[in-house]
């Protein structure tokens, strides 16, 4: 009875998973399909014209500007949300509800509500339409994540550490490196996870404040009703550096100290 | 100071939206708006089914997959990563007519691309989102209620009972958060109405969009405010969703 019941539950589970893992098989599929009308559920035609397509300079400067605006935004965002994160994680703030609360409110606002609201503030002061201007309005919703995803591996456990380094003589930067990054090293590799797909896939700001540079998001989206063939190109496009990031986390987080 | 910046620059567009003085024209023109109101009940309805229906089925699976390995999990937790506007390009190749779907079984008994009722729009976000919640659960859950269940059931305590005193209340806080996260995004982005949304009613957010490109000067004012209003009504429906659930249970 207990072993029918466990191998019913284990058959659930997988099914559960493969419904949500299947569809997006498909659209590996439809990239290299260059005929595939209906009713075939398999295509007539296998070709490049996709991928090609997704490969034109006008897609690749889309790339360029996305991985870009990610990264910068990343590295922005970690720098400015360590100490906050420290701070809140360490519980050392009189108010940390409030803090939070506030910290949070972006995440709650639609990004094209702060891009329309931070235009008005770039055209005043000489930045819009330019990449600071987009990777301004990225760091309102990137650094919530990061912070919120942060804070985790900070508190008691981590200051008993970073003491024990002391004791032993390590001055602060080696302390830092041999000690507190390979401490919270899990938690970075999530937060900056997290943090680089927010980014990566933004597309309510990249639209208010990008002024018509082209980033990946904005270049797919018309090839959806158009021709799906290369919008299924430039998905995989769009997802490569995405799954490249979970698995570096995935790397990254393993064997903390 | 720069999302406190961007809210005190879109209320002064919607107030002054062409530079000149200050002036309620513009929240006037968008109250007084039926295709606003259209929108914004259409947009609540969209945004309340998607996290209800997500909630209720991360909840199921999270207690399914709460005792299955690493290999369920990751399976599970694809789509997480993966952009809401892929998630949207999928559904248009699986749903749409002459789509995947249909090809396999013939014909979907409903419209899920362009349909009027949003219902396609609830099925992407559905998808996105649920497992976002399931690995929020099964993060809250962890070791330690498993552990605190076997000891409830040795103490005789029956299924439902466990299910009421000792899981639920592990997974409330986390399904809250992540449910107010769900409900938030569902309220401002557009890319999944844009792809497979109708073009009436629309959505908050595709409405604010088309005010600008029916009058890119004039409509600047009026997306800052119909966006404002989708920002007030995510932030009000956070404080509720809190206060509901601490009303709960009384903490």
């Amino acid at each position: 009875m207990g072993a029918e019941r466990s191998r019913a539950s284990r058959t659930a589970a997988a099914l559960l998973a493969a419904a949500f893992a299947l569809p997006l098989a498909a659209l590996v599929v439809r990239a290299f399909a260059d005929e595939w009308r209906a009713p075939a559920v398999v295509p007539q035609q296998f070709g490049l014209r996709g991928v090609h397509e997704a490969f034109s300079s006008m897609s690749l400067e889309a790339f360029g500007n996305s991985l870009l605006v990610a990264g910068l935004t990343l590295a922005a965002a970690l720098a400015l949300g360590w100490p906050a994160a420290r701070v809140l994680g360490e519980r050392r703030l009189r108010h940390p509800a409030l803090i939070f609360g506030l910290l949070a409110l972006p995440l709650l606002v639609p990004s094209y509500a702060t891009g329309t609201g931070l235009t008005e503030w770039f055209l005043r002061f000489g930045l819009a339409d330019s990449l600071l201007a987009l990777v301004l309005a990225h760091l309102v919703l990137v650094l919530p994540y990061v912070v919120v995803v942060l804070l985790a591996g900070f508190g008691p456990a981590l200051r008993d550490l970073e003491e024990m380094g002391d004791v032993h003589g390590l001055s602060r930067p080696a302390r830092l490196w041999l000690v507190t990054l390979p401490a919270v090293r899990p938690t970075l590799a999530a937060a900056a996870l997290v943090g680089f797909l927010v980014s990566w896939s933004e597309y309510g700001s990249s639209l208010a404040v990008g002024g018509g540079r082209p980033m990946l998001p904005l270049v797919l989206l018309p090839f959806v009703g158009s021709d799906p063939e290369v919008a299924a190109a430039l998905s995989l496009l769009f997802l490569l550096p995405a799954v490249a990031a979970l698995v570096a986390a995935t790397h990254a987080a393993r064997e903390p100290l | 100071m720069l999302f406190g910046g961007a809210l005190a620059g879109a209320l002064r567009t919607s107030l002054q939206p062409l530079g000149g003085p200050v002036s309620l024209q513009t929240w006037r023109e968008l109250l007084a708006d039926p295709a606003f109101g259209q929108a914004l009940g259409f947009t609540a309805g969209i945004a309340g089914l998607a996290t209800a229906a997500s909630a209720i089925l991360a909840l199921v699976i999270a207690l399914v997959l709460r005792r299955h390995g690493g290999a369920l999990r990751a399976l599970l937790a694809l789509p997480v990563p993966v952009p809401h506007l892929l998630v949207a390009v999928v559904a248009v190749l699986w749903l749409a007519p002459g789509g995947l779907a249909e090809r396999l079984l013939g014909v979907l008994p409903v419209d899920l691309v362009h349909d009027r009722a949003g219902l396609g729009i609830v099925a992407v976000y559905v998808y996105k989102e649920t497992p976002f919640l399931v690995l929020l659960l099964l993060a809250a859950a962890g070791r330690g209620l498993a552990q605190r269940e076997e000891m409830a059931a040795a103490l005789g305590v029956s299924r439902a009972q466990r299910l009421r005193w000792v899981i639920w209340p592990a997974l409330r806080g986390p399904l809250v958060v992540g449910s107010i996260v769900v409900a938030a995004f569902v309220l401002g982005a557009f890319e999944v109405p844009q792809v497979v949304g109708p073009t009436s009613p629309l959505t908050v957010a595709e409405y604010a969009r088309q005010a600008t490109e029916n009058d890119l000067i004039g409509g600047e004012g009026l997306r800052a405010a119909a966006l404002l209003v989708s920002a007030a009504a995510a932030i009000a429906l956070a404080a509720l969703a809190v206060r509901l659930a601490k009303d709960v249970d009384g903490r």
